[in-house]
């Protein structure tokens, strides 16, 4: 029970500074809200705030418990001190009898769902993953870590900063329900909306319309962060209507900040960034107004680039790696990352609309039986309010084909669902009967037993009321227990050793365990070292393929290997496992004095020169011309043949040999090799890929089931230099043996 | 004093200075060139790699293999039932040998008596062996290439001949499993 109540205690504190800080700030900028609409905004406001003050108390490693409940109780006390707590302004017109009727039963039901799941121990996959992980990383270390091996620990993270105070002091749950004081706000935000426009049956049917789809409440009641960033992005629309009829330049304050913290929140959300900039352009016709929209949007963006620049010197990491290079992740990661994303599965795209509202098993959650009526969103277009909503909402729509989740649409999902309602229900006498009935079929149709009649059977959404595991009479550890993968990151943690890192070929719930593992796609160096393993086993990427150059004798002290073909294949890669040179057959022996680079990737350089045949350098991007590999001798070598050890696993490569000229030019030696199939059966790639993932103080492999490189592992440990140390729930754990050469 | 005014144009163009150093920065990662590293010893071949299928019932996830007749209860050891079967997934079915470890409990065999366990794979009887004693069995005999499916799961399992019978519910108890397998050799 005392898990229960922090949990509760870390939330509210932490929803409570949001607002207090955002409702400080109004004041001080001397903004006039009505009342209905000060609550939802400034908790936004609010939150974008402490969001910076949180990043930078993460920066300066002073994350302990005291300082960030100090944070909290210092913005809620500052707030009462001046005053600002009291909700004030215009009260609006009074709510209609039915209104209340239908809203309060359908909105009531809700909450109480999402509640309690909110406050039950929190296992969902991306929350209990990276979200938390990386939050209780943080808090471990008191500060940020400078994490090179995680992708997901270089994405901005705007409501995860707000996770952490409210972890502090009520661990994960605390996190999943300030995360649902978003989707409140957000829905007192929507219905505001309406209200200010006088549309208050189309308000709180837009505001129902999303807080009732099964993705948002499901998403919205974890740990998860897109309720957050819908929350934000409707914020900052707000404050734009704001300004736009009041022309107050202070409020492009709060209009630069909380586009800013669209950023902060989700990469994808840059685009409200680039809608505020436009709008206010669009109306004011001056640069200034625009300065100060850029100006605050800035101070929200620019700590996170910062960030990853310092760190892994990409200022918009994960992405963007063949711009701004780096060694940490490789560009053809990010390509098959965002192949990936822009799939789940769906091979036909048409189906999306079915998949994303009815279905949702390939794209995980679904929308509801009520967006298949998305499209009378467009009879919103004759009102100047529903063409800005729609408006907004296409600009928000415009990444979401590069993540076709169905949780990537909910971002855009209040403009959507408020357009919907100003199309149905606007402008008619018969309007709040008609959205009175759309309310109760959407109400019926998103609850979870009957959202299960439609949905595929395993899409992800809510079940049922989790009273007992929110108050933990049912104890936390027996429930988590449920979960597979929950008792697979408690048996990691229990076999591996403390400070000891992990490879691993699959991921387990981080939140939930205090070990370091290299999960697969995550890094360029794990990619690589599982790079190591695949190639023990698949014969293609073996160094099965010599090719010899030979030419004339020739004496110089930097020669090359160049790449010179196009390739039509974009997942076509250049590998050299080694590169040597000979005189007469003899090997010229390698030197410390040697200066060996590349191009591509020239990080790894050093895999194509250590005469191992379990590694190999790779393009890790789509091989190019005048991709290369470079030895400076440091002295003058006479050479008369080069070899590539290499895989046969792309065809269209053409190399060339070159040598440096005394006029610093690159002269052709030699190409068109001569290719002769490489015997090293005698050979254990196997334990020389153990060896090598060993000795870059790797001790431990983490590997799941059906999966072939599990099901090889397993199938012999020994011959890979390994012994299982543990195994269930789904894993294996495997220690690697002491490098003995 | 003359007040000088930026136009906008100005101001816009300064501005891009600042992406376009970004950008320059960013085609100047390149690190400068590395020795080469330690050298490799190249790793012989101590053993021809086996394909080992022996589900350990301490295995966290031994359960997922029992087809029928072996207890769910957890722990290192299972009861067994009569005709005890379960499931082992081959990539190769060249030189196997079918591995059992097990136990005859000297609770049960006290009331038994010698047993006689009837080994089989996927169906085919592979052997037989009587057991006159309480205590520790190891069981290992080849298996006939043919009879095991490549890609596909085999289905190993025993029969005892007298299983033991609970007077108070009548539940038929076998012997006590430790491993069982498939193993190439």
């Amino acid at each position: 029970m005392i898990l229960a109540l922090a949990a509760l205690l870390g939330a509210a504190l932490t929803a409570a500074a949001c607002y207090a800080a955002g409702a400080m700030l109004i004041d001080k900028l001397g903004l006039t809200l009505r009342r209905f609409e000060r609550a939802p905004l400034a908790f936004t406001l609010g939150a974008a705030c402490l969001h910076l003050a949180v990043f930078a108390i993460l920066t300066v490693h002073l994350a302990y418990w005291p300082v960030l409940t100090a944070l909290l109780l210092g913005a809620i006390g500052g707030a009462l001190a001046k005053g600002s707590w009291k909700l004030r302004g215009e009260q609006g017109e009074p709510l209609s009898v039915n209104l209340k009727r239908i809203c309060i039963p359908s909105f009531g039901i809700f909450i109480l769902l999402y509640f309690f799941h909110a406050w039950a121990p929190e296992m969902s996959p991306d929350g209990s993953g990276y979200h938390l992980g990386n939050v209780v990383r943080e808090l471990r270390a008191h500060g940020f870590e400078r994490i090179t091996t995680d992708m997901y620990a270089t994405l901005s993270a705007g409501i995860e900063m707000l996770f952490v105070p409210a972890f502090a002091i009520g661990r994960h749950s605390a996190a999943a329900l300030v995360h649902l004081a978003f989707l409140v706000a957000l829905a007192l935000a929507m219905f505001a909306y309406g209200r200010r426009l006088g549309m208050p049956w189309v308000g709180a049917a837009g505001a129902f319309l999303t807080f009732a789809s099964p993705v948002v409440g499901i998403d919205g009641s974890s740990a998860y962060n897109d309720v957050g960033v819908a929350a934000v992005v409707f914020s900052a629309f707000y404050w734009l209507e704001i300004w736009d009829e009041t022309r107050d330049s202070r409020a492009l304050v709060p209009v630069g900040l909380m586009a800013g913290y669209a950023y902060a929140t989700k990469y994808t959300a840059f685009v409200m960034v680039l809608f505020a900039l436009g709008f206010v352009a669009w109306r004011a016709r001056k640069v200034r107004p625009l300065i100060t929209v850029a100006l605050f949007s800035s101070a929200m963006i620019v700590p996170w680039m910062l960030k990853d620049w310092i760190v892994v010197q990409n200022p918009i990491a994960p992405f963007g790696n063949a711009i701004f290079r780096n060694p940490y992740f490789h560009p053809m990661f990010e390509k098959n990352y965002a192949e990936d994303l822009r799939s789940y599965g769906v091979t036909d795209k048409r189906t999306l609309p079915l998949e994303v509202t009815i279905r949702g098993e390939k794209t995980q959650g679904i929308l509801g039986l009520t967006f298949l009526a998305a499209p009378l969103a467009l009879l919103a277009l004759r009102y100047r309010h529903g063409r800005r909503l729609l408006a907004a909402g296409l600009v928000l729509g415009i990444t979401y084909f590069a993540n076709i989740g169905t949780r990537f649409l909910i971002p855009p999902l209040p403009f959507l669902s408020l357009a919907m309602a100003m199309g149905i229900g606007g402008g008619f006498g018969i309007g709040p009967p008609i959205l009175g009935a759309l309310m109760v079929f959407h109400a019926v149709s998103s609850w979870p037993p009957e959202m299960r009649h439609y949905a595929d059977h395993f899409v992800w959404g809510l079940n049922h009321i989790l009273f007992e595991q929110a108050l933990r009479i049912v104890p936390q550890d027996q429930y988590l227990r449920t979960e597979r993968d929950y008792s697979a990151a408690r048996l990691v943690e229990a076999t591996v050793p403390a400070g000891e890192r992990i490879l691993g070929l699959r991921g387990v719930p981080y939140a939930y365990c205090n070990r370091e593992i290299l999960s697969t796609y995550q890094s360029a160096l794990s990619q690589t070292l599982i790079d190591f393993i695949n190639a023990s086993i698949i014969e293609d990427y073996q160094p099965t393929v010599v090719e010899s150059f030979k030419f004339q004798e020739r004496s110089g002290s930097r020669f090359r290997v160049l790449q010179t073909a196009t390739v039509h294949d974009a997942n076509a890669q250049w590998s050299v496992h080694e590169l040597r040179f000979f005189h007469n057959g003899i090997e010229i022996p390698r030197r410390p004095e040697w200066r060996i680079q590349a191009w591509t990737n020239p990080w790894e350089v050093q895999l194509a020169f250590d005469n191992s045949l379990a590694t190999r350098w790779r393009t890790w991007e789509t091989v190019k011309p005048g991709d290369f590999l470079d030895v400076d001798f440091g002295r003058d070598e006479v050479v008369d043949e080069a070899r590539l050890d290499t895989s046969p696993d792309y065809y269209e490569i053409r190399i060339q040999v070159e040598a440096m000229d005394s006029n610093g030019k690159w002269v052709e030696l030699a190409r068109d090799p001569k290719a002769v199939l490489a015997d090293h059966s005698k050979y254990s790639l196997r334990r020389a890929a153990i060896y090598e993932i060993n000795a870059r103080g790797i001790h431990y492999l983490l590997a799941g089931e059906d999966d072939f490189r599990a099901d090889d592992i397993r199938d012999d440990p020994e011959a890979w230099g390994m012994t299982q140390v543990a195994s269930g729930y789904g894993i294996k754990i495997y220690k690697l043996n002491g490098a003995t050469k | 004093m003359s007040r000088f005014r930026y136009s906008n144009l100005t101001v816009n163009l300064r501005l891009l200075l600042l992406p376009g150093a970004v950008f320059l920065y960013a085609c100047q990662n390149m690190p400068a060139p590395y020795a080469p590293p330690e050298q490799r010893q190249p790793f012989e071949t101590f053993a021809p790699y086996r394909i080992n299928r022996i589900i350990d019932m301490a295995d966290g996830d031994a359960d997922n293999y029992i087809v029928h007749d072996i207890l769910r209860t957890g722990g290192t050891w299972r009861w067994t039932g009569k005709h005890p079967e379960a499931r082992v997934f081959m990539r190769a079915n060249d030189g196997l040998h079918y591995i059992v470890d097990l136990t005859i409990a000297g609770a049960t065999f006290k009331d038994t008596g010698p047993v006689t366990l009837t080994f089989y794979v996927n169906g085919h009887l592979l052997d037989k062996a009587t057991y006159s004693a309480s205590g520790p069995e190891h069981f290992d005999e080849p298996v006939p290439a043919d009879w095991v499916q490549v890609g596909k799961d085999a289905i190993v399992g025993a029969e005892i001949d007298k299983p033991w019978i609970s007077p108070a519910d009548g539940v038929a108890l076998g012997f006590i499993l430790n491993r069982i397998g498939l193993r190439q050799e």
